[in-house]
């Protein structure tokens, strides 16, 4: 990286055209924080909305974190996951009409000059050193700059947005940790929660988020995170929705055990009460799954099929397993389309990867594809962008041009796969900028609900337009590629609708572009690249309704519409207290477009209508939930009584629990079952030992958990000796820290057929 | 460790040739074209009737910026910074010879009397069929592209499309003389010119004695590079040697295209879009040209693909990337256009009632052909969306247009009333490219779901999809020496570089499991879709195509919208031969009698040789390949 930015002072010394004294004089007068593209994108904004569509908030970087801030914008975005995460646990009294009484997100107090430090950084690093590290990641991004000026003196470089994003703030200090009142152990998912929360309960429309809780806690529970180098996004994506599975299953499982049969009928009781939704009360039915923790899974997880066919009888064996992402090997000048395609492509397992079949009753030959048996409703696709070099010592990275369409369906379902032909749409792209796996920077460029695509750079968030999103090909210069794209099943009704509002934008954008071509003279002579992409974002909104109405599909989850929503809602479609810029500066784009403004009138109105509905809705809910919110409370302060009670009994039964899937795991055979499989048992180990790397691609759900016994562990030796005993099993001496043990298990896989696809990282 | 970046692009011209002088950069930029002949298994096609043989690179010169032009290159990987349009080497090939073109004729004039035959017959055959159905779609029927006087198209017969804009009698052009010497040129002299839009134009020196002694029936290609457009002779042994070269300042050419009914040994009329909205008439033999559509007065918006209308002299038509197609005069000047309120005329009335009841604007016409106030350009002025408009195409009896969007929508329009008729989607993603079969019977397009499909229009539904990209599709183009009237030989090439031959065949379509249960004779009930709603679809749709007396019980079967067929009940179609041909992405490919000719981004035009008869005598075969 150091060497990078040698390389870049060097280029830009040489190159003395760029270095104008304005710049120099910009270093000494602190510039006024001007109007940032995406607040004159929100000026004429209507009232903030509840469900926390319309929140644009950065995320703080402290020293190698991008990795976290890109996956949890995109999440943030996910819409059915944002609105199961703010409504689980279902019964939290946080949603109490008044807000949040509980929480408090503390703001910080904006420090001369934007260099923010962190007095308590948890993380070991002080601040001076988690900015410098911040300079070296942001010289990923080469910035022509003169030796003698710092880059975030220049008013176009990304340093200097973040710096501005810092100083206009809001920034929400999540330090704090509210695991009680939702009435859960803190864990991976209570903190994502926060910073769910937290965004939806602020005022502001931007300001940055500083998730530093969140942090500690997912590298207390995930050792190879500990350290402030540069991780793997994708991983990290995989790691925080286990998480999250394990800790909302462990929940409803804690509550489920520990709570005494009297209270466990006050708790249905507290259950019935609270749980007026539909939505909520769909989560508690369904299925064999504990209550109300499906969730994660009917959202993300998909179910692949692996048909083999023994070529010595011809016997075709099928085995199930779910999926929450697809990792796809890249080839150069391809598209995802035909990525996925070679994913289900026909494989010989033969050689060294032969097949044990039941019915020859010995390794065989055999013909193996992958189908996708169920398709999830938000599609992860890992483009494999790092591959182990010949001699396995370093991954690389693949630089393939790899195009991928904003719609997308999938080729390779199963011919009994339900909906094979359902309609898809590009809404997140995590894109990774380096050269290499081990240093560079992510963000994500995210499609939100009705303000277009923005880019989230950590502080920094920036309206882009669409045409935007194909810049991570692969193959344009400065080394920024897609890495991780995030499908949503739609419709066609709702890709149709949404294009004709895109259309208004790509005429803008189209012009701009040809005045550039022109060498007309922009509007602002100074910030061509924010006016036209102001120009570009669609400002005729989408309607909440017309968007939930696109997840046609998504009527099987917990509907993202409960009660809880709007209890916390009141204050802030009734408070005027919207930033000042919204007010003012209303009329700025009027010109602009006739019809836009024509439409956003007719939005307006209908929206005054709205409100009113709102209100009286709300009144009556109001009262409702009064009563509803006794009856809680009580509830709650018991249910918090005997979690302390129990925790003890908790961390006893979770041990057994522990215990007992361990031997399981010993017992009665993944190892064995994998066995059969490839008729290599230490290949299979890889997965195990993988865990959480591999668990999403192939594990089956018992496999999951398992692994997530061993990484979630509440400490550190029952993590260790779930480890090792995982090793024993498999009869590997295991490297000890599942970072190595990812790489060396990865290495392996450069022979087995199987493994190759499934694996995180890639290998030759 | 690490990896080292790009090298650094440089600011401005004398930076970079200071660089170059000493020795701190490799000349990234060739200024002449290269001619290589490469040989090997890897230049050869192998398909049924034979092997096609690589008999030439040519490597167009990338043009080095202009030094003028501001140093737009921003080496931030996430910087916002609109850029402007650029495209791919794309060719324009002119031959003035008509045995080249003699077989597209041929098959036209055949297929169509076949045509009109199979039509009959399959209404015949579905005398009672399931006509009524309309409800199974519900709401789109669209009155106005129905209402459609179906016996002002009906009776005319097919070989004798009227001319666009017939009946207009602002339009009736000057009479023009026939004789090619008296043709109107355009009014600048390009390489005097002064014109901020164009830099440099480099006329070969001896010009007027290769265009001598070339042989008559040569290709001439006309190509597009970054902000480059050169005039080649194929036919010329110094091909490498271009004939014109423009550079054009800051715009690049994104398409162009010859009149064909214009041409001349002595004159050629060529039209350019440009990516910054503006159009080039150029008459490359004078080296004279027009500029219309000047600074964007009537679209601001890059061109994406333009050409002549058929059998017009004077009229073209562009397609804006704001979803406009819009037709000039290459002779008038421009006025800056606002729609006309009341320019529609006839059935304009009810597309504008379509446009504006459904979602979805099909065709909006802002100012139609038969407006009286035709003084100024445009002559016409359609909204299709507001989606990129990303190519289209005649059909070769000159009545259709097909176009194809950026929002994954295919278009058949009858331009010359105006009127859209079918409006199809993809499977997914956006349509780059779309052409017509020889005959008329079918429309291909290509586009980012790494698909070729096959629409039957007169049945009004997807025939089959071509599966066999391994990335977006971005030409596709029927061969007419390979096709007859029941097969069809096309072939397609794309991002993944690869070179796809296809065959086609009417009563060979590989269906899936789910639908082969009806087998008819007539062609149309072979390829009607197996549901039962496209089934009735196409019969209406048929009917009105095919027949004088369109009844109108018919027009409310019709629908103008046809939904996504889905994957289990379309036929698949692998292609015959797939082959990566090049090391960028390619964009353009053609047939000619001797050759398939192929164009990628960065400028290379191949020519891929036709097997040889083993009869033939020539042996030029193994000379190239040797």
């Amino acid at each position: 990286m150091s060497l990078f930015s040698k390389f870049k002072g060097a280029a830009s010394s040489a190159s003395p055209g760029v270095n104008s004294p304005s710049h120099k004089n910009k270093k000494d007068v602190e510039p006024e924080p001007e109007i940032t593209p995406l607040v004159k994108m929100l000026q004429n904004a209507g009232p903030i909305r509840s469900d926390g569509s319309d929140k644009f908030f950065g995320m703080e970087n402290f020293g190698n974190t991008c990795y976290c801030n890109s996956i949890v914008q995109a999440l943030y975005y996910s819409v059915p996951f944002r609105e199961n995460v703010i409504n689980y646990p279902p019964h939290s009294p946080l949603d109490t009409p008044s807000g949040h009484p509980t929480v408090f997100t503390p703001i910080r107090a904006i420090q001369n000059g934007g260099a923010v430090s962190h007095p308590n950084k948890p993380k070991g690093i002080s601040a001076a050193e988690a900015m410098r590290r911040r300079a070296a990641i942001n010289a990923g991004q080469p910035i022509p700059t003169t030796p003698g000026q710092r880059p975030e003196d220049k008013p176009d470089s990304p340093e200097y947005k973040k710096k501005h994003a810092m100083l206009a703030g809001p920034i929400l200090e999540l330090t704090y940790e509210s695991a009680n009142p939702y009435g859960m152990e803190e864990s991976t998912f209570t903190a994502l929660k926060d910073i769910f929360m937290a965004l939806i309960a602020n005022q502001s429309r931007t300001g940055v988020l500083s998730p530093q809780r969140f942090l500690e806690i997912f590298k207390r529970d995930n050792e190879m995170f500990r350290t402030s180098m540069h991780q793997d996004a994708h991983e990290f994506y995989g790691l925080v929705l286990n998480a999250v599975i394990s800790n909302v299953e462990a929940n409803a499982q804690r509550i489920k055990e520990l709570a005494p049969p009297q209270d466990d009928s006050s708790l249905a009781q507290s259950m019935k009460t609270a749980v007026t939704s539909a939505a909520t009360a769909m989560g508690l039915t369904s299925g064999a799954r504990s209550p109300g923790t499906g969730w994660v899974h009917e959202i993300f997880e998909g179910v692949l099929t692996s048909e083999t066919k023994c070529l010595t009888c011809e016997t075709a064996s099928q085995r199930d397993e779910t999926f929450l992402d697809l990792s796809i090997d890249l080839e150069q000048h391809s598209s995802v389309t035909s990525c996925l395609r070679k994913f289900s492509a026909e494989e010989m397992l033969c050689e060294r990867n032969k097949f044990h079949c039941d019915n020859c009753g010995g390794l065989q030959e055999a013909e193996k594809r992958m189908k996708i048996k169920r398709l999830p409703k938000i599609l992860a696709l890992h483009l494999k962008r790092f591959k182990y070099t010949e001699d396995m010592t370093r991954l690389q990275k693949l630089f393939h041009r790899v195009v991928y369409p904003y719609h997308l369906r999938m080729f390779n379902t199963t011919d009994d796969a339900e909906d094979p032909d359902r309609l898809y749409e590009l809404y997140a792209v995590v894109v990774h900028i380096g050269g290499n796996a081990y240093h560079g920077h992510y963000v994500s460029v995210i499609k939100t609900q009705d303000r277009g695509w923005l880019l989230f750079d950590d502080e920094m968030v920036e309206p882009v337009d669409k045409h935007y999103v194909r810049n991570f090909f692969g193959d344009k210069p400065g080394m920024a590629c897609a890495y991780v794209l995030f499908y949503q099943e739609t419709t066609v009704e709702a890709m149709r609708k949404e294009q004709e509002a895109e259309g208004l934008a790509e005429v803008a954008l189209a012009s701009a572009e040809a005045g550039i071509a022109l060498g007309h003279p922009q509007p602002n002579g100074t910030h061509p690249a924010s006016i036209s992409k102001a120009v570009s974002i669609p400002s005729t909104p989408v309607d909440d309704s017309q968007e939930f109405v696109s997840l046609d599909h998504a009527v099987t989850a917990p509907l993202p519409m409960s009660p809880q929503i709007p209890r916390s809602a009141p204050p802030f479609i009734a408070s005027p207290s919207v930033p000042a810029l919204n007010v003012t500066k209303v009329k700025a784009k009027e010109d602009k477009e006739r019809e836009k403004k024509e439409s956003k009138e007719a939005e307006k109105a209908r929206k005054v209508a709205e409100k009113a509905a709102e209100k009286e809705r709300q009144k009556a809910e109001e009262k409702r939930r009064k009563d509803l919110e006794n009856t809680r409370k009580e509830n709650q302060r018991l249910q918090a009584e005997q979690v302390k009670l129990a925790l003890a009994a908790s961390k006893q039964s979770a041990a057994e629990d522990e215990e007992r899937r361990k031997k399981e795991a010993i017992g009665t055979g993944t190892p064995s079952e994998s066995s059969k499989e490839n008729g290599h048992p230490e290949k299979d180990k890889s997965f195990g030992g993988l865990g959480s790397l591999s668990r999403s691609h192939r594990g089956s759900k018992s496999m999951s958990k398992k692994s997530f016994g061993f990484l979630g562990g509440k400490n550190g030796e029952g993590k260790l000796t779930d480890d090792s005993s995982h090793t024993a099993v498999e009869g590997e001496a295991g490297p000890q820290t599942p970072e190595k043990h990812s790489k060396t298990s990865n290495g392996r896989f450069s022979f087995s057929g199987l493994g190759r696809k499934k694996s995180n990282l890639m290998n030759s | 460790m690490f990896v080292l970046p790009p090298p650094p692009r440089y600011p401005s011209q004398a930076a970079y040739n200071l660089a170059v002088a000493n020795g701190q950069a490799a000349p990234m930029i060739e200024t002449n074209n290269i001619l290589t002949h490469p040989t090997g298994p890897e230049y050869q096609l192998v398909v049924g009737e034979g092997t096609y043989i690589l008999k030439e690179d040519l490597h167009l010169a990338t043009p080095p910026p202009h030094p003028s032009e501001a140093p737009v290159i921003n080496p931030n990987p996430l910087a916002t910074t609109p850029q402007p349009a650029t495209a791919g080497t794309k060719l324009s090939l002119l031959s003035f010879s008509s045995r080249s073109s003699a077989p597209l004729l041929y098959k036209v004039d055949t297929n169509r009397s076949i045509r009109s035959g199979g039509l009959q017959s399959s209404i015949q055959e579905h005398p009672s069929e399931g006509r009524p159905s309309g409800d199974l779609v519900p709401g789109s029927s669209d009155g106005g592209g129905t209402s459609m006087t179906g016996s002002a198209r009906a009776p005319l017969s097919i070989g004798s499309a009227p001319a666009f804009g017939e009946g207009n009698s602002m339009l009736s052009a000057p009479a023009t003389s026939k004789d090619a010497g008296k043709r109107r040129k355009p009014k600048n002299n390009i390489a005097k010119s002064n014109s901020s839009f164009i830099s440099r134009c480099i006329v070969h020196e001896n010009l007027t004695k290769r265009l001598q002694d070339r042989p008559a029936d040569g290709y001439f290609a006309f190509a597009n590079i970054n902000r480059a457009f050169q005039w080649l002779d194929l036919s010329s042994p110094q091909k490498a040697e271009h004939l014109t070269k423009i550079l054009f300042t800051k715009g690049h050419c994104l398409c162009h295209d010859i009149n064909q009914s214009t041409k001349a040994s002595n004159h050629i009329d060529l039209i350019m879009g440009f990516s910054t909205g503006e159009i080039i008439w150029f008459e490359p033999i004078s080296q004279k040209y027009t500029r219309l559509n000047k600074n964007g007065i009537i679209n601001a918006t890059p061109v994406s693909e333009i050409r002549w209308i058929p059998g017009s002299e004077n009229l073209f038509l562009a397609a804006h990337m704001d979803g406009s197609l819009v037709v000039y005069d290459k002779e008038k000047d421009d006025a800056a256009f606002l729609p006309e309120e009341n320019g529609t005329h006839t059935n304009g009335d009810s597309e504008k009632s379509n446009g504006s009841g459904e979602h979805s604007a099909k065709l909006h016409v802002d100012k139609s052909v038969h407006s009286k106030n035709q003084k100024f350009n445009p002559i016409s002025f359609w909204k299709l969306s507001n989606q990129r408009i990303n190519a289209f195409a005649f059909s070769p009896d000159n009545r259709h247009l097909a176009v194809v969007s950026e929002d994954g929508t295919l278009r058949i329009i009858d331009y010359l009333k105006e009127q859209l008729l079918d409006l199809y989607a993809s499977y997914y993603g956006g349509f780059l490219c779309v052409c017509w079969s020889p005959d008329g019977k079918y429309v291909l397009t290509g586009g980012q779901d790494d698909l070729v499909s096959i629409w039957s229009v007169a049945e009004s539904t997807i025939v089959a999809r071509c599966q066999g990209h391994q990335s977006w599709v971005t030409a596709v183009c029927f061969d007419p020496w390979r096709c007859d009237d029941r097969n069809y030989r096309f072939g397609s090439v794309g991002e993944d570089c690869r070179l796809l031959l296809w065959d086609f065949s009417v009563g060979m379509l590989h269906r899936p499991k789910a639908s082969s249960v009806r087998q008819r004779g007539s062609i149309s009930s072979r390829f009607a879709s197996p549901l039962q709603r496209a089934e009735t679809q196409t019969t209406s749709a048929s009917r009105l195509r095919s027949n004088s007396s369109p009844s109108y019980e018919s027009d409310e079967d019709h629908t103008v919208e046809h939904p996504v067929e889905p994957r289990a009940t379309t036929a698949m179609l692998p292609p015959v031969m797939s082959k990566v041909i090049d090391a960028d992405p390619l964009c353009w490919v053609e047939f000619t009698e001797e050759s398939i000719i192929t164009s990628c981004k960065s400028g290379h035009i191949r020519t891929w040789d036709r097997p040889r008869d083993t009869t033939g005598s020539k042996s030029d075969t193994t000379l190239a390949s040797a």
